[in-house]
């Protein structure tokens, strides 16, 4: 994947199965699109750069992550019952970095996620930044931010479903 | 309002009960605002937010916004957010230094401890006009104290001073700082401000309910138990330790001790046995900890300190503090069914940096909007508010749980096991002596 239109179409490609796994509520094969040092990450400050002594709305590396989604498939997850329904979009899809350091390729987009569940219907707006690594023809996540434009609001809805 | 009469009022609280009204009811609300969160004290803001002078904050009064500032003078006022000309909020920025605050609409200008400074084009206003009138001035909280740094305001100009309002409970404040290796605590690592459909009071009873931890937190427990220890873990285990710790077995409910006390607070023992920030040995941070606290205060006072085995502190109406893991909680009440939850942490200063960034994964895991715990707890205060709206439902909620076990204590207060709603039977103590103040009989 030398020509970079291509790495893009397989970028958007991979950011579309992305959403659709978390649509479906296939939690497990959405925690498999991470690296095993991946790492998913949603700020409470706009900007904010230290993880570890300013809270965050959510970080967590993989193996964090399989207990959230154990929680997510538990019959007496209580907010989830009935479970949410969502749609995440994802647009705005621009290559940042074709290949860091690292061998990384960076990815900036926007996402929206709209919510249903029990009557209430929520819509959440962020920015999202990527960071993958090339495994065969798809990608991995190193790193996956989610800057939501409300993170520091009072928040009205509880986060259920991974964004 | 007034027309809600002491007789009706006490015929919503009985023994072992409360009406559905108390949480449901509009007129009631607007009561409590009148009667406890107008007269009684209420914390605003911590020092260690508004170091220098001209330093001020947005916080609340239950419905009212505040603005907290530390004046030239070093005094720390509790102004109404809300020009005084023609009633626009007039700060909004939630936090940062001013020499004063102008309005955006016609430039009247207020000193930091309310004042009206000047008024573009005052020969405009009239030969009455007078800056000088207190009518003119930002309408301040006729009274503001603090407890070791912890700033409260009340509405009310008389009325018990803070520390008789706080009376046992000053002991949780003391002990937050007392964990501290340099006697001094401070606000940091941001917060949350998560709302939910439901009363205020739901999130007070909740955090004392020792029985609903292993009922409505079963998922997330499940799920921190059946993750494995890891040794590489970036939270160093926190967050397994911390979901299955609600964990709780019909014995460890028996046997954590709850205190309530007329005046409403609250507070129960400790249910992390082990681990998770608690003062284990073999834990390097706790280790490191400790060896700071015995440095600052000698062995025997450390004990002490880390020997106050309490968790939720709950001082009427409406903070709930955690010593242990430097957390406190304020619950606002917007509306009968809206509350806002505001969570916040502290720094024990002196003590290793790793005992902070645990006391923030701590805040992140228990109260983020995308908390794994909160967000079950949130789903029940929700169910409560749907069924107590119903008008035929049933009238009454039953608070029962451990009332025969009630036993007095000799330092003052009420006493049982921890299978019991003897707090939410302190706090409706509490909230009848308080609403029944000003009515006719």
């Amino acid at each position: 994947m030398t020509d970079a239109a291509a790495l893009l179409r397989a970028v958007d490609a991979f950011l579309y199965r992305e959403a659709r796994l978390l649509d479906a509520g296939a939690f497990e094969d959405w925690r498999g699109l991470f690296a095993e040092d991946g790492v998913y990450w949603i700020p409470s400050e706009p900007g904010q750069s230290d993880p570890v002594t300013t809270v965050s709305i959510l970080r967590e590396d993989k193996a964090l992550l399989a207990m959230r989604v154990r929680r997510l498939g538990h019959p007496r997850a209580f907010a989830l019952e009935p479970r949410p329904r969502t749609v995440h979009s994802v647009t705005n899809v621009e290559m940042i970095d074709l290949s860091d350091a690292n061998g990384l390729c960076h990815v900036a987009s926007a996402l929206t996620v709209h919510e249903y569940r029990a009557g209430d219907r929520a819509v959440r707006a962020a920015r999202c930044e990527h960071r993958l690594r090339p495994a065969g023809d798809s990608f991995r996540i190193v790193l996956k931010r989610v800057d939501l434009i409300d993170c520091d609001a009072v928040h009205d809805t509880v986060i259920s479903i991974p964004l | 309002m007034a027309a809600i009469r002491v007789g009706e009022l006490r015929s919503l609280v009985r023994r072992g009960g409360v009406h559905r009204r108390v949480y449901a009811d509009p007129d009631i609300f607007a009561l409590e605002i009148e009667r406890i969160f107008a007269r009684t004290w209420l914390y605003v803001a911590h020092e260690s937010q508004l170091r220098e002078p001209g330093a001020f904050l947005r916080s609340r009064l239950a419905a009212e916004e505040v603005i907290v500032t530390r004046a030239s003078d070093g005094a720390v006022h509790v102004l109404a957010n809300r020009c005084a000309h023609r009633g626009a909020r007039l700060c909004a920025i939630e936090r940062g230094t001013a020499e004063r605050f102008v309005c955006p609409y016609h430039a009247w200008s207020f000193r930091l401890d309310g004042t009206l400074e000047a008024v573009p084009h005052p020969s405009s206003y009239g030969k009455a006009f007078d800056v000088d009138d207190a009518a003119n001035h930002l309408v301040r909280a006729p009274r503001v104290s603090g407890y070791r740094g912890f700033i409260f305001a009340s509405l009310a100009p008389d009325g018990p001073p803070l520390d008789e309002h706080l009376g046992p409970l000053r002991a949780a404040i003391d002990n937050l700082i007392d964990r501290a290796p340099d006697g001094e605590v401070e606000i940091a690592g941001g917060g949350f401000r998560v709302a939910y459909r439901g009363n205020w009071k739901f999130h007070q009873e909740n955090a004392n309910d020792t029985i609903h931890p292993g009922i409505v937190h079963e998922s997330s427990v499940e799920a921190g138990r059946q993750a494995a220890l890891r040794d590489d873990a970036p939270d160093g285990n926190q967050t397994k330790l911390q979901l299955q710790s609600n964990g709780f077995t019909r014995r460890e409910w028996d046997n954590l001790g709850l205190v309530g006390f007329d005046s409403g607070h609250a507070f129960m023992g400790g249910f992390y046995a082990d681990g998770l920030l608690s003062p284990g040995a073999g834990d390097p941070v706790s280790t490191a900890y400790r060896e700071c606290l015995v440095a600052a205060r000698g062995e025997a006072r450390m004990a002490e300190i880390l020997g106050v085995d309490t968790f939720n502190n709950l001082i009427f109406p409406n903070i709930s503090l955690n010593a242990q893991y430097q957390q406190i909680r304020v619950v606002h009440p917007i509306a009968p069914d809206r509350s806002v939850v505001h969570a916040q942490c502290f720094r024990l200063k002196g003590a290793p940096d790793a005992m902070f960034e645990r006391a923030v994964h701590f805040l992140s895991t228990l109260n983020s909007p995308a908390s794994m715990i909160f967000a079950d707890d949130v789903e029940i205060f929700d169910r409560c508010s749907a069924g107590l709206a119903d008008p035929h439902g049933g009238d009454w909620v039953n608070l029962s749980r451990g009332l025969d076990s009630d036993a007095a204590r000799a330092e003052g207060g009420w006493a049982s096991s921890g299978a019991s709603e003897l707090p939410m039977r302190a706090q409706f103590t509490a909230w009848l002596a308080h609403m029944t103040v000003g009515s006719n009989p």
